[in-house]
């Protein structure tokens, strides 16, 4: 196990590389120079010489990319152009806020889909199945910024039951994260589903049967446990997209998030910034399913004694 | 040839048809796409004409779905929205399952190297969310339909690689295959004619979900005024529009939204329906 | 490592931020900013061209001016020109100390403005020869030539702590600001919100406010909100307190509501379509006067701004002197001339309603910002535009980010607004040495330049000044660079249950004298 977990990490540093260059050299092609936003008016081509030197973007990009990482490694993303502040604190600032989301949207969807799968495994192909699935499969149809839009709507604005936009408060958490969450809810609520019905299937539940043991507590305990590793897996490899996810659902609530920042970044040609917040996001999707590897290898049985 | 008696549950389309959900679900479709075919003999408005003193009228006789913010008729923006975003994510789609396709084949079937680095580029992109790469992606093409095309093509590229990847390992080392390669057969041969033929019906239950994913994916960049520029609808833009007088003119935002929902559910449905026509197992719908 | 210890500080603040709960004092208001001043990248009262109230509560000014515009003491008690206007004198407040402590006196002055020799703002001062410190709170300055303009410079320029401004160099305005204003900067997270603390030490506040002590609010909020449909729902749903500016769309909504008041400020703002005089095909200036008479200010005004404002002929908001050119000079929608003009042009109608000359289509890019007020009126642009047979394409860019955009030239036609109150904006957007941005029509024309040159420089006296400034105006008019669209009023909507303000505000403008008056409810 030990081994496996040295592997898979190991295998991580050129991995994170490889991204680490794709994410660089992708934001180079994107047309615009940062640098226009510096200039003074009526600034000649020897000042933009000046300051695109001041930022090293005149070197060649393999030295860019160099110095850039270098940066990186010792724990400094740089200076945001546009926002003439060090990249680290507009990210610590607006990674807490996507974090929050991200985990009270997660804990939402796994949850409820759990919850919802289950009842519609047990009930399979009878009624409470079909209508929580068909639900479930509208649920994942709706475009998240519409769902979001229409929240605002509802509960804000004719209600007036939570804010509009920011992230002052609690409240201004319940929107986004049902936004978020019950995209998510579909998605769980389908594997579980899924997995509970194959569980349901396996040859040791019917010695479980003959044994005595009640169906309830069979299912609830045996086919459930059996169930959640797909359930697990499948929710790791989302771990990134708490983060990355949430990009529309950030802008239509206003929230100073991750995505917002990037997005924003984006528009302006900050590069540093986009830069900056690619590689999080990457590392937290390699983190993520790294964690699912793992999590996998830990809670079934086959795969832990094939390591 | 003599006379085919063509039993219609033979056909994959009739046995899909057989079942209630694909019979709503693809009736909604054909509906959709004829409406957006024939927009222009459909409806008496133009689309683009704008008649500002009507502005933001509620559904009426005159406009079955109210007036949009320039006065233009609802109705005949959905539907000529539906163009937009039908041809955008099917070509997009289209585009990602051939060169997902070609790509997948290719690093399935030779494996070694070319494989290795495929794989690792394909994996790194399918973990990111899709919406992420189709705005970076317009970032660098720029905004507009075919900046959407692209983005959305190349934000699906990876699942089509990978389906089509795994499908090939599984079946390469076949007796069927290795028969045929032992009678010389060329790798193009083999390609052609065994291989992908035997991929082919999970790529086309994975592009039917995908198409549905492509349209809202359309309606976001839509959303962010990235798709389709003024004054071409597209039901993210009649959406995008529509966010600054929400309170006033609610039907604005709901009504293309629920355009969305209802064909990309009508999408979902048929899917699963053609899943169990051409038995591909439930794993499709997860990978 | 600095960025661990971010994320550990970003970890204990994710906790935070799902345990908060809401935390409302009655000593705090939460303010939004016009989305005309979203993506203030510093609070440097010398290098940026950009500023926001805030920094007028930041920062205090040598003189202050009212709503009939005319002038009144601030840090400076008095002041005397010369009969020649070749000098000043000032006279200083006493007692008066910056936010770090350090006194305010002459040598500040002094110090202060030769920091926007080179800056962008350098014409403020350039009619200033050198500053002579006559006592400790008595300064002169001698003149290069007469300048009419001082007082209005003056009454815009906050005054910063000249040592920290140096010290702190590309800093100052960040990641801290001084200035000797009611309110000390807290924090400000670009682009988000600017967090003011009172200056509990203040009682050097101008007369034109009722309140010249401390300020009643202890804490103001400024948020940045892009979206002015997003900040007229964190009004109506008390979100936030107030907007400085409600869109004149949302006008009636606020009325509507029994909690919200609404008090108007005169507009200070003017919207403008300008076009790119060296790019094709607007180096015709009969194809420029065609799209410039194409645009149909009336119906704009009724249609995206609910009829509230008024149109605009000139380049100048209809309060200013300079304003009231010759009725020649004025642009109005004409169609017929339109179409006439392009017709002379050689541009001939085609069969889908755009026209064309010598196999070429007239296909033009019309770049916009991204709020949903602007996007709607370009779209009402391009359908104008479409009416006399030229076809624009509208591109949209970011709010903060199309001032750079400008500057590489590239644009052909734009739709955009200004704020200002004084004649020299021409100057400033139509003066051939600040091509791209501010001068976003690129134009460059030698008898501009000369009549430009007279009213910025030459003028001995007030009157003299408007006489040069309306002829500068005129010419640029003639050659039509621009086309006038419409002038808002300002609306102030505030909640009436957080905030009580007086009836009318004795200012031309948002700024100090209207924050300092307002208070919270009890």
């Amino acid at each position: 196990m030990l081994g496996y977990f040295i592997r898979r990490v190991l295998v991580l540093i050129p991995v994170s590389l490889a991204v680490s260059m794709v994410i660089f050299s992708i934001i180079h092609l994107i047309p615009g120079d940062p640098i226009d936003n510096l200039l003074k008016i009526g600034a000649g081509p020897e000042q933009r010489e000046i300051m695109t030197a001041r930022y090293g973007l005149d070197k060649p990009l393999a030295v860019q990319y160099w110095i850039w990482l270098s940066g990186v490694l010792q724990g400094d993303l740089g200076t945001a152009i546009v926002a003439r502040r060090p990249v680290a604190d507009l990210i610590a600032q607006a990674l807490p806020h996507s974090l929050a989301l991200g985990l009270c949207a997660l804990a939402f969807s796994t949850f409820f889909g759990i919850v919802l799968g289950t009842i519609a495994a047990l009930n399979r192909d009878r009624w409470p199945d079909q209508l929580i699935m068909t639900v479930v499969l509208l649920g994942s149809t709706v475009p998240g910024f519409w769902l979001g839009l229409l929240l605002i709507l509802v509960f804000s604005v004719w209600l007036g039951m939570f804010p509009v936009s920011g992230a002052r408060d609690w409240s201004a958490m319940v929107l986004p994260v049902l936004t978020v969450g019950l995209g998510g809810t579909a998605l769980v609520a389908r594997v579980t589903r899924v997995a509970m019905v194959e569980a349901g299937q396996r040859d040791f539940l019917m010695l479980l049967h003959a044994k005595g043991m009640r169906p309830a507590r069979i299912q609830l305990r045996h086919v459930l446990r059996h169930a959640l590793i797909p359930v697990v897996t499948i929710l790791s490899l989302r771990i990134g997209w708490i983060l990355g996810g949430a990009v529309t659902v950030e802008v239509v609530f206003a929230r100073p998030g991750l995505g917002t920042l990037l997005i924003k970044s984006l528009n302006q040609h900050d590069y540093p910034v986009v830069q900056a917040c690619l590689l999080i996001l990457a590392m937290a999707v390699m983190l993520g399913t790294l964690a699912g590897d793992l999590i996998q290898a830990a809670m079934d049985p086959r795969v832990r004694a094939a390591l | 040839m003599g006379v085919v008696a063509l039993k219609l549950s033979d056909t994959t389309l009739g046995r899909v048809m057989c079942r209630p959900k694909g019979v709503i679900a693809g009736t909604w479709l054909i509906l959709v796409v004829f409406v957006a075919v024939f927009a222009p003999y459909l409806t008496p408005y133009e689309y683009d004409i704008q008649d500002l003193p009507n502005a933001f009228r509620a559904p009426d006789a005159a406009h079955w779905l109210g007036t949009d913010e320039f006065g233009r008729d609802m109705l005949t923006r959905i539907m000529y929205g539906a163009r937009t975003s039908l041809s955008v994510s099917t070509i997009a789609i289209g585009i990602s399952v051939f060169c997902g396709m070609c790509l997948g084949a290719a690093s399935g079937y030779f494996g070694g190297r070319f494989d290795r680095a495929v794989t690792a580029v394909i994996d790194l992109t399918w973990s990111f969310p899709e919406i992420l790469v189709a705005l970076i992606l317009v970032a660098i093409i720029g905004p507009g339909v075919t900046g959407a095309m692209v983005a959305i093509g190349v934000a699906y590229l990876a699942l089509f690689t990978r389906l089509t990847r795994s499908q090939i390992m599984a079946i390469k080392s076949e007796t069927f295959v290795e028969a045929s390669r032992s009678l010389g057969a060329s790798h193009g041969h083999i390609l052609m004619r065994h291989l992908l033929p035997n991929t082919l019906a999970p790529v086309i239950v994975a592009a039917m979900l995908a198409t549905g994913d492509a349209i809202i994916l359309e309606a976001t960049l839509g959303f962010f005024g990235l798709g389709a520029q003024p004054p071409t609808p597209s039901w993210g833009g009649l959406m995008s529009s529509g966010t600054a007088q929400m309170f006033k003119a609610p039907w604005i935002i709901i009504i293309p939204g629920v355009a969305v929902a209802v064909t990309v559910f009508a999408i979902n449905l048929f899917g699963d329906a053609l899943i169990h026509a051409l038995d591909v197992r439930a794993r499709v719908r997860e990978s | 490592m600095k960025f661990t210890k971010h994320l550990l500080a970003a970890s204990v603040s994710v906790a935070a931020i799902i345990a908060t709960a809401p935390a409302v004092f009655a000593q705090e208001a939460t303010i939004v900013l016009p989305s005309n001043t979203v993506g203030l990248t510093s609070y440097n009262p010398v290098t940026a061209i950009l500023t926001n109230a805030a920094s007028f509560l930041i920062f205090d000014r040598l003189v202050e001016v009212d709503a009939a515009r005319s002038y009144h003491p601030h840090l400076a008690e008095s002041w005397e020109e010369a009969e020649d206007g070749m000098s000043w004198v000032f006279h200083l407040k006493q007692g008066v100390t910056f936010h770090n402590g350090v006194p305010f006196n002459a040598q500040t002055i002094a110090d202060w403005l030769p920091l926007y020799d080179g800056t962008d703002n350098a014409y403020y001062t350039a009619a200033i020869d050198s500053i002579q410190v006559v006592d400790e709170y008595t300064v002169k300055f001698v003149m290069k030539h007469p300048e009419p303009n001082l007082l209005y410079n003056l009454a815009i320029m906050g005054v910063p702590e000249p040592k920290s401004f140096v010290a702190m160099g590309e800093n100052f305005g960040v990641t801290e600001t001084i200035g000797t204003g009611p309110y000390k900067l807290e924090s400000f997270d670009i682009g988000q919100q600017t967090v003011l603390v009172r200056n509990d030490d203040y009682t050097w506040g101008s007369p034109v406010a009722k309140n010249t002590g401390p300020a009643k609010f202890e804490h103001l909020t400024f948020r940045e909100i892009a979206e002015a449909s997003t900040a007229f729902l964190e009004l109506k749903t008390g979100g936030v307190d107030m907007l400085l500016s409600v869109p004149a769309d949302f006008v009636p909504e606020v009325e509507k509501q029994s909690d919200l008041k609404l008090v108007s400020v005169p507009g200070r703002e003017l919207v403008y379509m300008v076009m790119n005089v060296v790019k094709e095909p607007f180096t015709d200036i009969k194809v420029r006067e065609a799209a410039a008479l194409a645009i149909n200010q009336q119906e704009i005004l009724d249609n995206i701004y609910g009829g509230i404002g008024q149109v605009a002929d000139t380049f100048l908001i209809s309060a200013l002197p300079e304003a009231k050119v010759a009725d020649d000079y004025r642009i109005s929608f004409n169609p017929d001339k339109a179409n006439a003009l392009l017709d002379e042009a050689g541009w001939t109608m085609g069969a889908d309603g755009v026209r064309m000359k010598d196999g070429q289509p007239l296909e033009v890019s019309l770049w916009t910002q991204s709020d949903s007020v602007f996007r709607r009126l370009s779209e009402v642009v391009q359908a104008q535009l479409k009416a006399v047979g030229i076809s624009a394409e509208i591109a949209t860019f970011d709010s903060a980010m199309i001032r750079d955009q400008y500057k590489s030239g590239e644009q052909q036609v734009a739709v955009r607004s200004y704020v200002w109150d004084n004649a020299d904006i021409v100057d400033w957007f139509f003066g051939g040495d600040r091509l791209g941005y501010p001068n976003i029509s690129m134009f460059n024309d030698p008898k501009a330049e000369e009549l430009r040159a007279a009213a910025m420089t030459g003028s001995k006296s007030s009157d003299e000044r408007i006489a040069n400034f309306t002829a500068y105006h005129e010419y640029v008019l003639s050659q039509f660079p621009f086309a006038p669209i419409y002038q808002p009023v300002v609306s102030v909507g505030y909640n009436t249950s957080r905030i009580s303000m007086p009836e009318v505000f004795d200012a031309p403008g948002i700024g100090s004298t209207v924050l300092m008056d307002m208070a919270p409810v009890e």
